[in-house]
């Protein structure tokens, strides 16, 4: 009866380590590790010490503030995909850079989408980048979007626990596919779909596209649709703003159309068109 | 801020609860008898809270005294109301400024939450941006400015402080105090 | 990107404003560690890249919590070059945060730098370099370098190039940017001076139909004033940044140093 208490009254950490383990060993047999070498602290618990040191969310007082906060959306349309995103990074409340590029070009026919670790996102989809040209040149034909999201999701699997904080999508064109987009987060989830928002301000970035969004839209509809989300979500949300980085993922490969300032955007979409009457512009 | 017999003070519109931006026009100046004026910055509740009591104790005092505050007596005022909550603190950081009737001089002064005043010649600051404003103030401020320069001034450091920092923005009010007028305006600040 | 830190006062100090007031963990607060291999150094830098030159400052101020170390220990480094002095080194690295990170750090790409020349024949890009730094940041992405880098130096085509680091290595090519203690006070002033923000042009019209100054590369003399006068502001209002601004100026006769006393209080 003891026995019986003792195997279920564990504490549920600990019963996760030994499966997480396993299956580690179990990966690393079947597959060469994707795991490059990369230095640890001298202690036993890594990951906890890593979050004391730098999870803002979870310590307010860390040392290492990592970049965070985002909005970034991508969605399919007859004409290919969109993709858009803010460019703002925050270190707790205090804004780093209004000038981050969260669209990573993988090649010139693939986009990411950067949201979390900044520095997570830069890295691993450099590495993917890296990846996606090695299958180029020992396939001779190139990668699908299916296969460099999974390159990204198992990559990101394998440092599971460990600390890494990066949402992000793939937006490319194949023949095989047609325009196809996957979101990868650290968790290892990966999906496909039609539309994604990603990052603090995912919330109202989808109010907007949610309510306007359809399938049969022309490309100058669907620019607009991606530029006026993330407009939105700049404005609600504290942790996004700064630019409008949007881009158009089509057969041919991308197309890059424009870094904006939300700015002059905002109060012309204010003055002209009459929305965003919440803000004042007479003082009364 | 001061200026040569004038002084400013200025807030941002933003009201926000964390990330979420819950309204764009929560102005956080209060102003008490033609001269004197208050500015109020942490939690929201306490903002209005805070304003409200001072407009009871200063009408209060004006019918008392028949006579407006002096800005000196105010800030005495608003130390004292504050470390009356010594143990259970209003959560606001206040920053008084007025021009003194008598004398026509300028006065600016700040407090912490529980009363304790910081006089001040140059500027005081206040507020989850307090510290990239303590950055533009000094980099922007010099003494004796005029009016319309130190409208310009304020208004520059103000702007360029809550555009670092996620809490604070969506455009600001900014009031010039001379000793026979007060200009109010309104600025038009990045809404992201 | 590059994640500058809040300025870490010590919890312990003298706090009487709501907004600092000490804040002390209980049982039920984030675990607290034993395994602290960190100090907070304080100090303060900053970069701006013109037209044909890069500018680098930092204070030579060294703290620890409310002490001071020394009143001069550099935070920037030359970067290739030749000999223990680094003659004719055309990259500088400035870095802020831990000391002993930083220096580490400084080492690190150095060696890297040299072994470029050495292997390639040629100078290094300051473009590679800063990717390589970047990896050298990212390669301790579990156990990170405390310290937030800037490095400066010129492009190809002999322009001013400036790329600013988080602890962990997110990088990006910037025109100015302020790192360390002081930063929040520094960077919206050079925000507003440099990059011409919230500044829009008188003569072109009415309240909501003026039009926003567009940025230029600022001319030597007058970053170096911007410089000098970020930094005796962030003095008048920051404990940890003091005692002396030293500058690199990097152009394509060299690296030209500098030093200016600052306040020592």
């Amino acid at each position: 009866m003891d026995a019986l208490v003792a195997q279920y009254s564990q504490p549920s950490h600990s019963a996760q380590d030994t499966t997480l383990d396993d299956s580690l060993a179990l990966s690393s047999k079947i597959a060469p590790p994707l795991s490059l070498n990369f230095e640890l602290p001298p202690i036993d618990s890594h990951s906890a010490w890593l979050r004391a040191m730098t999870d803002d969310h979870s310590n307010p007082q860390c040392p290492i503030k990592i970049a965070h906060g985002t909005t970034t959306l991508a969605f399919r349309f007859k004409g290919g995909i969109i993709v858009a995103t803010d460019s703002r990074a925050t270190a707790g409340n205090w804004i780093a850079s209004q000038t981050v590029k969260k669209v990573i070009e993988i090649n010139s026919c693939l986009l990411g989408t950067m949201a979390g670790g900044a520095a997570d996102c830069q890295y691993w989809l450099a590495y993917l980048g890296m990846m996606c040209r090695l299958h180029e040149l020992r396939h001779k034909r190139r990668i699908s979007v299916a296969a460099a999201s999974k390159i990204l999701a198992n990559l990101v699997y394998s440092y599971k626990g460990m600390g890494l904080s990066m949402g992000t999508m793939c937006a490319g064109v194949t023949p095989t596919e047609g325009p196809a987009l996957y979101y990868v987060d650290n968790d290892g989830t990966r999906l496909a779909g039609n539309m994604f928002c990603v990052g603090s301000g995912q919330t109202f970035a989808y109010g907007v596209l949610d309510a306007e969004y359809k399938y049969e839209m022309e490309e100058d509809e669907a620019l607009e649709l991606g530029k006026r989300s993330i407009l939105a979500a700049t404005h609600r949300d504290a942790f996004s703003g700064g630019f409008i980085n949007l881009y158009h993922v089509k057969e041919e490969g991308w197309v890059k159309h424009g870094f904006m300032d939300t700015n002059p955007i905002f109060w012309k979409t204010k003055l002209e068109k009459g929305e965003f009457s919440n803000v004042t512009s007479k003082l009364e | 801020m001061v200026g040569k017999d004038c002084v400013a003070i200025a807030c941002d519109l933003r009201l926000g609860l964390q990330a979420l931006t819950v309204s764009n026009n929560f102005p956080k100046i209060f102003s008490y008898g033609s001269q004197v004026h208050l500015g109020l910055t942490g939690l929201a509740t306490d903002v209005s809270s805070v304003s409200e009591l001072f407009r009871y104790k200063v009408n209060m005092y004006r019918l008392r005294e028949e006579r407006d505050i002096s800005p000196q007596t105010f800030a005495n005022l608003v130390s004292s109301s504050l470390y009356e909550r010594r143990f259970g603190p209003w959560f606001v950081s206040p920053v008084v400024a007025g021009i003194n009737q008598t004398d026509g001089k300028p006065f600016i002064c700040g407090f912490d939450s529980i009363g304790c005043i910081d006089f001040a010649k140059d500027f005081i600051v206040s507020g989850t941006a307090s510290d990239q404003l303590f950055g533009t103030c000094e980099g922007l401020w010099e003494p004796n400015l005029g009016p319309e320069d130190l409208f310009e001034t304020i208004s520059q450091a103000l702007l360029n402080a809550v555009d670092r920092d996620a809490l604070s923005g969506w455009g600001a009010h900014v009031y010039i105090i001379e000793k026979d007028k007060v200009t109010k305006r309104l600025l038009k600040g990045r809404q992201d | 990107m590059a994640s500058l830190f809040q300025q870490s006062m010590p919890s312990t100090g003298p706090g009487y404003s709501f907004a600092s007031a000490p804040t002390h963990h209980s049982s039920s607060g984030p675990r607290q560690h034993a395994f602290y291999p960190y100090t907070d150094n304080g100090g303060s830098t900053l970069g701006i890249s013109g037209a044909t030159f890069t500018i680098l400052a930092g204070d030579t101020r060294s703290t620890s919590g409310y002490n001071i170390n020394s009143r001069y220990a550099p935070k920037l480094f030359r970067i290739g070059g030749d000999g223990p002095e680094n003659e004719g080194a055309r990259i500088v690295l400035s870095v802020v945060g831990f000391a002993a990170d930083g220096n580490a750090l400084k080492e690190r790409l150095d060696t890297m730098v040299k072994m470029y020349r050495y292997q390639h024949g040629k100078e290094i890009s300051v473009h590679a370099c800063a990717q390589r730094l970047s990896h050298i940041l990212y390669g301790k992405r579990f156990f990170p370098y405390y310290v937030t880098a800037i490095l400066g130096g010129l492009d190809d085509e002999g322009k001013g190039a400036l790329y600013s680091y988080d602890p962990v290595g997110s990088y990006e090519r910037e025109q100015c940017r302020a790192a360390g203690a002081a930063s929040s006070l520094i960077m919206p002033f050079l925000d507003n001076q440099v990059n011409l923000k919230n500044q829009y042009d008188p003569a072109s019209g009415e309240g909501l139909e003026k039009v926003m100054r567009v940025p230029e590369p600022l001319p030597q003399e007058t970053v170096e004033q911007l410089v000098r006068d970020a930094f005796t502001s962030a003095v008048e209002r920051h404990i940890e940044v003091g005692d002396g601004l030293q500058m690199m100026i990097i152009t394509k006769e060299g690296v030209q140093e500098t030093f200016t006393p600052l306040k020592k209080d």
